[in-house]
């Protein structure tokens, strides 16, 4: 298990509670979950994706992450419509693993609300929170 | 409430462990990966700490007569298939029933002598099967010693395990000669009969068990808990050139699980403890439903009507989380869902199961994981039957199967395992 001072916290990327990340990518974001979550949940062998179209509230769950030993909801950090998925993760879910800020992203969403980003929270306050989360 | 830590808890969160409550214990559940761990105890070894595991001590005159009160299993009826007595240096599986026929836990009766037994029962239970056999004991010659938290234990298993143990051994010759599946041998104290019997070369006393809870070839090792991470250090010393990996909980469930084997106070518990896929801890005389001994549990066995237990395999890796429902073809509940997790080590190949280890598997054959475990249903379901698991999110298809992952190693003859690898 990862020390916090180990965790990869990018500082291009915004947070959710829920540990996922979403990071503006030109008109649309993309999303996934973070080096912590990964971290936490372990190997990851199944990564189940919604349908490209397919349109989520903020905090809606649009899919899960299987380990070996459990299944965990992935939640959606701002609403929106889901134009890309990443195929590699059928293949190669330990992609989220490996890389959970860049080959292993989850989906890519467009927007109708842009300032929804500006809500999530940066790398400081994420980090925060992790901090509580380990007293 | 603390948690309770095995003399290898310092080494596991040194070395990185994510770790998790079982039994009342810090345990490690894995290292680096899970799927490795399992993978590599198929492919090569796993080195488990086990110290959770709590051992009874049973002796005296009367020791025999209260375990064949208590015990499942027909200690003069349950070696091979014709069912001879137990005897020094062989073990058997067996359970704890209450009156109602319901687990109390589940347990491998070592017999030391004709009259000393050690009962190796699950993380925590120590004092519950002491207490048990203490309150039912009054009319028998026996003593009853917990050891909990004395005894080391770690196991050793997958196809590299005997090799592993011929470097750490001071007499593996002589140690692996004549030790069939669940056979014993040495001790850990100097008061057991066979104690110095196995000694490793750092001069670590054992007793050493041809038994685990993976399904694979390999060894359970107990010791002096204050020698244990010296004799852990040394067997992963010994282990890493065979490619041997510490493994947590984690594999050692799913391991379990494709193995076909209970978890105690999961799969088995509170219910009665019949029509389940593990009659082979019932003391059925071969070819009828009739037990060889009266025992306690015994009438409530008897005219069993269920639940009824079943393993069953998935379509493809994808799982329910517990608490989850077993429903028929036509929707209807019919049960629930005991154990659910990924064999990463099989997969559906042309409507058969095979192994990464199948000796006939498909040429490049990956295995890519299956999802199994066991459900209880009310009513008994032929082999094959598909069901449907719902959990609060999903629904996957599985079917009823006999057993899970083909092709297992643990009963394999001790010299094929000895010899240099082949392939």
């Amino acid at each position: 298990m990862k020390e916090l001072s180990e965790v990869n916290l990018p500082e291009d990327v915004r947070y959710t509670k829920d540990h996922e990340w979403a990071r503006p990518k030109g008109e649309t974001f993309q999303i996934g979950i973070t080096d912590f979550a990964q971290d936490q949940l372990g190997d990851i062998v199944f990564v189940e994706l919604p349908e490209i179209g397919d349109r989520f509230e903020s905090g809606d769950e649009f899919g899960t992450v299987e380990s070996v030993k459990a299944v965990s909801e992935l939640f959606m950090p701002m609403g929106g419509e889901v134009v890309a998925i990443n195929e590699a993760l059928e293949d190669s879910p330990e992609l989220v693993n490996t890389a959970p800020y860049t080959d292993g992203w989850m989906l890519e969403i467009k927007t109708g609300d842009s300032a929804a980003y500006d809500q999530l929270m940066d790398r400081a306050a994420y980090l925060d929170m992790l901090k509580g989360l380990e007293e | 409430m603390t948690s309770l830590k095995t003399p290898l808890h310092a080494w596991h969160t040194g070395h990185g462990a994510r770790m998790g409550l079982f039994g009342g214990y810090d345990m490690p559940l894995w290292y680096a990966s899970a799927k490795d761990e399992h993978l590599a105890v198929l492919n090569h070894a796993g080195i488990f700490d086990t110290s959770h595991m709590a051992v009874v001590l049973v002796d005296g005159p009367g020791a025999v007569d209260l375990l064949q009160f208590c015990f499942t299993n027909d200690l003069t009826a349950c070696l091979g298939p014709r069912k001879a007595p137990l005897k020094p240096g062989r073990a058997v599986y067996g359970a704890f029933l209450d009156a109602q026929g319901h687990v109390i836990d589940d347990a491998i009766v070592f017999m030391l002598t004709t009259e000393a037994f050690m009962v190796v029962v699950n993380a925590g239970m120590g004092p519950a099967v002491a207490g048990h056999l203490v309150q039912h004991g009054g009319a028998y010659a026996a003593r009853v010693t917990d050891l909990s938290g004395q005894v080391g234990k770690m196991d050793v298993q997958g196809p590299m395990a005997a090799r592993i143990l011929y470097d750490v051994l001071a007499e593996p010759e002589t140690v692996f000669d004549a030790m069939p599946y669940f056979s014993f041998k040495g001790g850990f104290t100097d008061a057991m009969p066979s104690w110095g019997a196995v000694v490793t070369r750092q001069g670590v006393p054992l007793l050493l068990s041809r038994t685990g809870y993976t399904g694979e070839f390999g060894f359970e090792l107990f010791s002096d808990s204050e020698q244990i991470v010296v004799l852990w250090e040394a067997i992963l010393a010994a282990g890493a050139p065979h490619g041997a990996v510490p493994c947590g909980l984690a594999a050692r469930d799913s391991l379990r699980a494709g193995a076909g084997l209970p978890l105690s106070h999961q799969d088995i518990g509170a219910w009665p403890f019949c029509r389940h896929p593990w009659p082979f801890a019932l003391p059925y005389r071969p070819g009828t439903q009739d037990f060889s001994k009266p025992f306690l549990g015994d009438t409530a066995l008897q005219g069993c009507q269920g639940p009824y237990t079943y393993p069953f395999i998935g379509r493809d890796l994808r799982k329910v989380t517990l608490p989850a429902e077993v429903l028929d073809v036509n929707g209807r509940s019919i049960g629930d869902v005991l154990t659910c997790v990924t064999d990463m080590a099989i997969g559906w190949h042309e409507g058969r199961v095979f192994s990464i280890r199948s000796p006939d598997r498909p040429k490049d054959f990956r295995g890519g994981g299956l999802c199994c475990g066991f459900v209880r249903v009310a009513d008994p379901l032929p082999l094959d039957s598909p069901l449907v698991l719902k959990d609060k999110r999903r629904r996957i298809d599985v079917r009823i199967v006999k057993d899970i992952r083909p092709d297992r190693t643990a009963r394999q003859p001790m010299h094929t395992l000895l010899q240099p690898k082949e392939e």
